[in-house]
């Protein structure tokens, strides 16, 4: 008979779904990236990854002591933060700068808020925002991938200092805006910024891994779609506009979506939920202003790349989106 | 797209669902446990507690006094309110007491509890005395109206409201469209799904004599495509009944909360009830299958409401099946009547697993609007679910996807936990309807449901509507 009767309030079954199996998710989507990272900058773009995730992981877990809160490792949630953290980083980056990088991640970027879905900013955009700001040489010099140049020596702890650099994509379009020709040139590296023989930051050069990715978080509904779609479909907008105006200034539209962080930003870092809107209509409205912002620092601004600043000032207003775009009910407001 | 519904007409017997609502969830169905099983008369009960509410409205005043003799049907228990019904004895017998009882909604409430006579016969469904040929026209609008409040006929979906409230021709608000609700959305339960295949005849009756007595030109009847049977069962009575003009069954596609009336009504019509209103606002009324076959056993056979079909069911349950029940027979007697539980520790519901309520007194009674009793095990629930651990809300908005009421379940959950009432309401907590879908679909393991429902109670407390 029955001796351990539970109540408790309906319903009293639930999806199988946590915190962590999301999370998992999420790392699953960014293995394609990280595979493409290790392919192109060898061992030490696995090196600096797994530096990240580690030492982030140890920065949560010891900010938990600290503030006295309960274990949250097992929600996997520094590990994402640190491997986007990584994929974000320039490849030369040496390892004390990543562990800078994500210890300010976790402790200043989400701890220091109270943890995991009280953050107001992209843990990893936060902690690339303060390596700009610090270490600015380190952050935009950009090595050959080590399939290009097989004569260089490879790439590793020891001799980074020693690497080849080379200009990025988005930098030859940054020059090809400022001196009005060659962006036909830029435009020409379409087949390599789709593959990621190209310079750029540790996993944002190859697109084909990061679609590879983001679909797989899209068919599982990991993500929401239509923040993607949103970023993805206004920058393509606004650098169409360009492209149209004049196409020996500005890159192609594919180019542009293909080039930088783009692609990472649209699946892995705008749709970080905890730092987006909730509301579809916000939705929209944060990856427009994401895309748009990204579009008007790579064609207007002075810096190369907005990816960063795009995402952190989107963040920043996403509660007073959420204000905005309230839901209101299937039957209309309540007339009372 | 105007009425979908009007296209069904042309199609032949097709039984895959094409309407639906937006949001929703896919929980498992469970369903295969009971849907086989046919009808069964339940235990022979020695004791019946029939509560004085069982339905919304004023509560029942008891009719007799304790050691007076009743008759099986006789009425127990009645109030002047317009928005009532009477209760009836499913039993002979004395009454025992009238005396508190557990009630799954009102905590404990008063209720009149009869000793059986030793000889007592079990009632029998009267479903047989119907047949495709029953004419409504012998019975007048005035004489089904009160039939049905005579009988105490409830809403046996569940909300309990009751039923001749709903089809009284009301000038205020003038009916043209009735709903019948045979979607039964919620996991685990058949009860509605037996009733369609085995009482069709029934059902029918009961839905010619609502129509009549409602004046609704076009009845509809929701079905989910998870049932083509009953699908397939109802469409042949329709053809083959006399004055069928304006009936037809509608497939629904399977989806919970589908069988919420406001969803099923914006499935089949397009048409959304006012937030805060009822479906009688816009002209239609809903009534579930198991309300139509009572109707047409109250109007033909002058029987009140003392018996109802329940699925016993779960994991956990010896023999689930379907069985017809006296009404006031307690959750304990009706599952030592299927052989008892499996095991120790389990979680007995009455409901279903997405609406039910979980009850902690198994002396707990069947009332009209109970059409489930669910035994989940411990494995089922899940062991954080059993053990109720939550992870912090990562607004990844998976409530808000789900909502069938398209309001923003963490918004006002958070709002209610952080006691900022006025907040809730600024988010439409009163829209909710307490399906179950947010806290179904949430990762963190937060008892959305829960809070809303809390919250909802506080601010009827605040606006002094209940006592604290």
């Amino acid at each position: 008979m029955l001796t351990d009767l539970r109540v408790s309030c309906a319903p009293h079954i639930s999806k199988p779904l946590s915190t962590r199996s999301v999370m998992i998710d999420v790392i699953i989507g960014l293995v394609p990236a990280v595979v493409a990272a290790g392919y192109y900058f060898r061992i030490y773009a696995l090196i600096l990854t797994s530096t990240c995730v580690i030492s982030a992981v140890v920065t949560e877990w010891l900010c938990n002591k600290i503030l006295k809160k309960p274990n949250s490792l097992d929600d996997f949630s520094a590990v994402v933060t640190g491997i986007i953290l990584a994929l974000s980083l320039p490849p030369s980056l040496p390892i004390w700068a990543a562990i800078i990088g994500s210890v300010f991640s976790i402790a200043i970027g989400k701890m220091v808020f109270g943890g995991l879905g009280s953050n107001i900013f992209n843990p990893a955009m936060a902690g690339r925002a303060f390596l700009t700001a610090c270490f600015g040489m380190l952050m935009t010099s950009w090595t050959v991938p080590a399939t290009i140049d097989t004569t260089m020596p490879k790439i590793s702890a020891e001799n980074t200092i020693h690497a080849r650099t080379q200009a990025t994509p988005l930098a030859w379009s940054k020059q090809a805006i400022k001196t009005k020709t060659g962006a036909e040139v830029v435009n020409e590296q379409f087949k390599d910024t789709f593959t990621g023989e190209v310079g750029g930051c540790l996993g944002e050069t190859s697109a084909v891994a990061l679609l590879l990715g983001g679909l797989y978080l899209l068919i599982r509904q990991t993500i929401a779609w239509r923040i993607p779609l949103a970023v993805l479909a206004s920058a393509f907008v606004f650098s169409a506009i360009g492209y149209l105006t004049d196409n020996t200034a500005y890159a192609s539209p594919l180019t542009h979506l293909t080039s930088g962080g783009m692609l990472l930003c649209a699946f892995f870092i705008a749709t970080d939920p905890v730092t987006a809107p909730l509301t579809g209509r916000g939705m929209w409205i944060f990856g427009i202003g994401v895309g748009a912002i990204t579009m008007l620092i790579r064609i207007v601004g002075e810096y190369p790349e907005g990816i960063m600043y795009a995402v952190l000032l989107m963040n920043a207003v996403t509660p007073l989106i959420d204000r905005l775009c309230k839901r209101i009910p299937a039957g209309g407001k309540p007339s009372a | 797209m105007g009425n979908p519904a009007s296209n069904i007409l042309s199609m032949k017997i097709a039984t895959k669902g094409i309407f639906t609502f937006a949001g929703g969830t896919h929980p498992p169905q469970s369903k295969e446990l009971t849907a086989e099983s046919e009808i069964q008369r339940g235990p022979a009960v020695k004791q019946a507690a029939v509560m004085l509410s069982q339905h919304l409205g004023a509560a029942c005043q008891p009719l007799l006094r304790k050691g007076n003799m009743v008759q099986a049907g006789q009425k127990i228990g009645d109030s002047d309110a317009f928005v009532s019904a009477p209760v009836h004895s499913p039993i002979s017998g004395k009454v025992k007491d009238i005396a508190l009882q557990s009630h799954t909604v009102l905590g404990r409430s008063p209720a009149i509890i009869i000793e059986a006579y030793e000889h007592n016969p079990t009632k029998r469904p009267v479903a047989d005395k119907f047949t495709e040929e029953f004419d409504e026209n012998k019975y007048s609008a005035e004489q089904i109206c009160d039939a049905v409040r005579q009988a105490g006929i409830v809403g046996m979906g569940g909300a309990g409201f009751p039923t001749r409230v709903k089809i009284e021709p009301n000038p205020q608000f003038p009916k043209e469209t009735m709903i019948i609700n045979g979607c039964e959305c919620e996991p685990y339960i058949t009860c509605d799904y037996r009733i369609m295949l085995e009482w069709t005849n029934q059902i029918m009756a009961g839905i010619k004599l609502a129509r009549k007595a409602s004046g609704c030109s076009q009845v509809l009847i929701g079905i989910e495509d998870n049932k083509p049977e009953a699908i397939e069962v109802m469409s042949t009575v329709i053809e083959k009944s006399p004055n069928r003009d304006g009936i037809k069954v509608v497939p629904v596609k399977t989806k919970y909360p589908q069988g919420g009336e406001r969803q099923l009504i914006q499935a089949i019509l397009n048409k959304n009830v006012p937030t805060g209103g009822i479906p009688p606002m816009i002209g239609i009324v809903v009534l579930n299958v198991a309300t139509a076959a009572a109707i047409a056993e109250a109007v033909v056979d002058n029987t009140p409401l003392t018996h109802r079909v329940v699925t016993v069911t779960g994991e956990a349950i010896d023999e689930p099946g379907n069985y017809y029940v006296p009404i006031g027979t307690s959750v304990e007697e009706l599952i030592e009547f299927c052989g008892g539980v499996t095991q120790k520790s389990a979680k007995v519901i009455v409901g279903g697993p997405m609406m039910g309520i979980a009850i902690a007194d198994l002396t707990t009674p069947i009332t009209k609007t109970t059409g489930a009793i669910t035994v989940l095990t411990k494995e089922q629930i899940g062991k954080a679910k059993f053990e109720r651990q939550q992870t912090p809300c990562i607004r990844c908005g998976r409530c808000l996807e789900v909502c069938p009421e398209h309001l923003n379940p963490t918004k006002i959950a958070h709002a209610v936990k952080n006691n900022l009432l006025d907040v809730a309401e600024s988010y439409y907590i009163s829209g909710c309807m307490e399906c179950g879908c947010c806290s179904y679909v949430c990762p963190a393991n937060i008892e959305l449901t829960g809070y809303i429902r809390t919250g909802k109670i506080f601010l009827a407390r605040q606006k002094k509507k209940i006592p604290e």
